[in-house]
């Protein structure tokens, strides 16, 4: 992981410490544990929420025409 | 009019009283902008104040009315705007140093809006850096206070905006919603906070990265649920300028109130958060479901197969979208951020992308489970922070400490103060805080009432009729 964040540090130019690199490495490494449940779930067949859905808008009424 | 009356207006009488001509939305912005002079230096909530505008606003705000042009409800009533929000010609920071000196030249729709129904604002709040936190520091300007005890933080990242709403600073505020920053904030300073439906409000005007695109929403802090409806019936409505607003009819939401609620369903949603909830708090909900009870709802448990996967859903999706709008300032001004802050960012920019994907489609399925919930029940109930106001020492270490465990206020889970706002973030369901008891300390306590997609009129009415019979609403801040 501190490999990715040095990768990283390099791209951006953050001017990380040693220090800073663990700490971030740390940080990554414990919300990958936080995401592995997420692969445990049987999701065949959900597509993935792109948006929270709208509400339809509702049909106009008919406009009366006079005869 | 004395400045000691402000702490008792509501919206709702003094909008009949200014529309009667027997309160002067001059006279009335002056008293509160004599009252921020005073109360400000020790709360810090405001960061810029619009004295001169405001008062021009007023000008023409009475003189509009004296000549019988009433706008309507909002109609010389004192706001204030989280300061996220972009107003034209005023100084727009989102609590960071990076936009310290950002002028915008547009308002933003909500601001837009307030404006048109003739609301004057006060001025911009304080928030936390990005509007990413709980507590309500912020390196760069200073931390607010909370008005039920100064040692004590308010909450945020609407801290700002809550601590004015509580301490009568201004009748209602604007702030934003990503992870519970209205709802939070709003909790610790005993006052009432709406997160809408995800596209009720738009969201047009933003500062970009102080949100996830999918889980940032505008909401309403207000000292009453009344009051709440009054604004949320101006700002609601789909906007041309943000295509994720959405399209439905907005209701007169001020109708809903005083409607009965006899033989409506509640139920209180069971899950991971209980076991962070201190005991004050659940009492505090427990008398409240009697007091639903005692209005003839009927009470029932809610719980949601995947709810323990809720913040791993947020984690997932709230930081990498907001992280993305945070590319150029990585590249240019990395160390204008707070450390953490930066430290937060870079991990965010190691989120893969199939982490992001698996996550939206765990979401869609609790989102189903929370539909087919609120089938059975009218509302949700839940708590809001499962703490009271922790202390700015407290915050400042890092974790709380209670009956000698060692509470960490970030955690594997992400942030222990919005573990239990979360889930509405995820799902977009309208969630309102409302006060519900306080500690043996003195301190607010929120429990939050959650409605289906679009049902803030349900939310309204079930949060309106337990306000009434608790009384929580009456008590203030001995400031």
């Amino acid at each position: 992981m501190k490999e990715m964040v040095r990768r990283l540090d390099a791209e951006y130019g953050f001017a990380l410490t040693e220090e800073e690199i663990e700490l971030i490495a740390k940080q990554v490494e414990d919300a990958n544990q936080l995401f592995k449940p997420l692969f445990e779930v049987d999701v065949t067949g959900i597509m993935p929420l792109m948006k929270i859905d709208r509400k339809p808008k509702p049909r106009a009424k008919p406009k009366r025409t006079r005869k | 009019m004395k400045p000691t009356v402000l702490e008792e207006l509501t919206i709702a009488e003094t909008s009949r009283r200014i529309r009667k001509k027997e309160i002067s939305p001059v006279e009335l912005t002056r008293l509160y902008l004599e009252r921020i002079e005073a109360l400000n230096p020790s709360l810090n909530a405001y960061l810029t104040l619009m004295k001169d505008r405001a008062l021009a606003t007023a000008k023409t705000a009475e003189r509009e009315i004296w000549r019988g042009k009433y706008r309507g409800r909002l109609h010389g009533i004192p706001f204030s705007i989280k300061d996220n929000l972009a107003i034209k010609g005023v100084r727009t920071t989102a609590g960071s140093k990076i936009l310290s000196e950002w002028v915008p030249d547009f308002d933003a729709t909500v601001v837009a809006r307030l404006t048109e129904s003739g609301a004057v604002i006060l001025g911009k709040t304080q928030m936390h850096e990005w509007a990413r936190g709980s507590h309500g520091i912020n390196p760069f300007y200073g931390t607010t206070h909370n008005p039920w005890d100064l040692k004590r933080v308010p909450g945020g990242s609407s801290g700002g905006s809550a601590v004015a709403v509580a301490a009568s600073l201004c009748m209602a505020s604007i702030g934003t919603d990503s992870a519970g920053s209205v709802r939070n904030p709003s909790s610790f300073c005993g006052v009432v906070g709406l997160k809408p439906t995800y596209g009720r409000v738009s969201t047009y005007g933003g500062v970009p990265g102080t949100g996830g695109h999918s889980t940032n929403h505008f909401g309403v802090l207000t000292k009453t649920v009344e009051d709440c409806a009054l604004v949320l019936e101006t700002i609601a409505g789909y906007d041309p300028k943000d295509s994720l607003s959405a399209e439905a009819p907005v209701p007169r939401y001020s109708r809903a109130v005083g409607k009965g609620i006899r033989g409506m369903k509640v139920g209180l949603l069971r899950g991971y958060f209980d076991e962070a909830v201190e005991d004050e708090v659940r009492s505090a909900l427990d008398e409240a479901v009697k007091t639903f009870q005692s209005l003839k709802m009927k009470f029932t448990e809610v719980t949601i197969p995947h709810l323990d996967l809720v913040p791993a859903v947020q984690m997932a999706s709230s930081r990498s979208e907001s992280t993305t709008d945070h590319d150029v300032y990585l590249r240019t001004r990395p160390r204008d951020y707070s450390s953490s802050l930066l430290y937060g960012n870079i991990a965010g920019l190691l989120i893969p992308a199939k982490v992001f994907i698996q996550a939206q489609r765990v979401r869609r399925l609790i989102c189903q489970e929370f539909e087919q919930a609120l089938e059975k029940v009218d509302v949700i109930i839940a708590p809001t922070v499962p703490v009271p106001a922790p202390t700015i020492e407290e915050c400042t270490k890092g974790y709380l400490e209670r009956d000698g465990r060692r509470i960490p206020l970030l955690d594997k889970r992400g942030n222990y103060l919005m573990l239990s706002t979360i889930p509405f973030n995820v799902t977009g369901l309208p969630s309102m805080t409302v006060p519900c008891g306080f500690s043996a300390l003195g301190l607010p306590i929120g429990m939050q009432i959650v409605g289906g997609l679009f049902r803030e009129e349900t939310v309204i009415q079930v949060a309106h009729s337990y306000e009434r019979k608790a009384g929580w609403y009456k008590r203030r801040p001995p400031l």
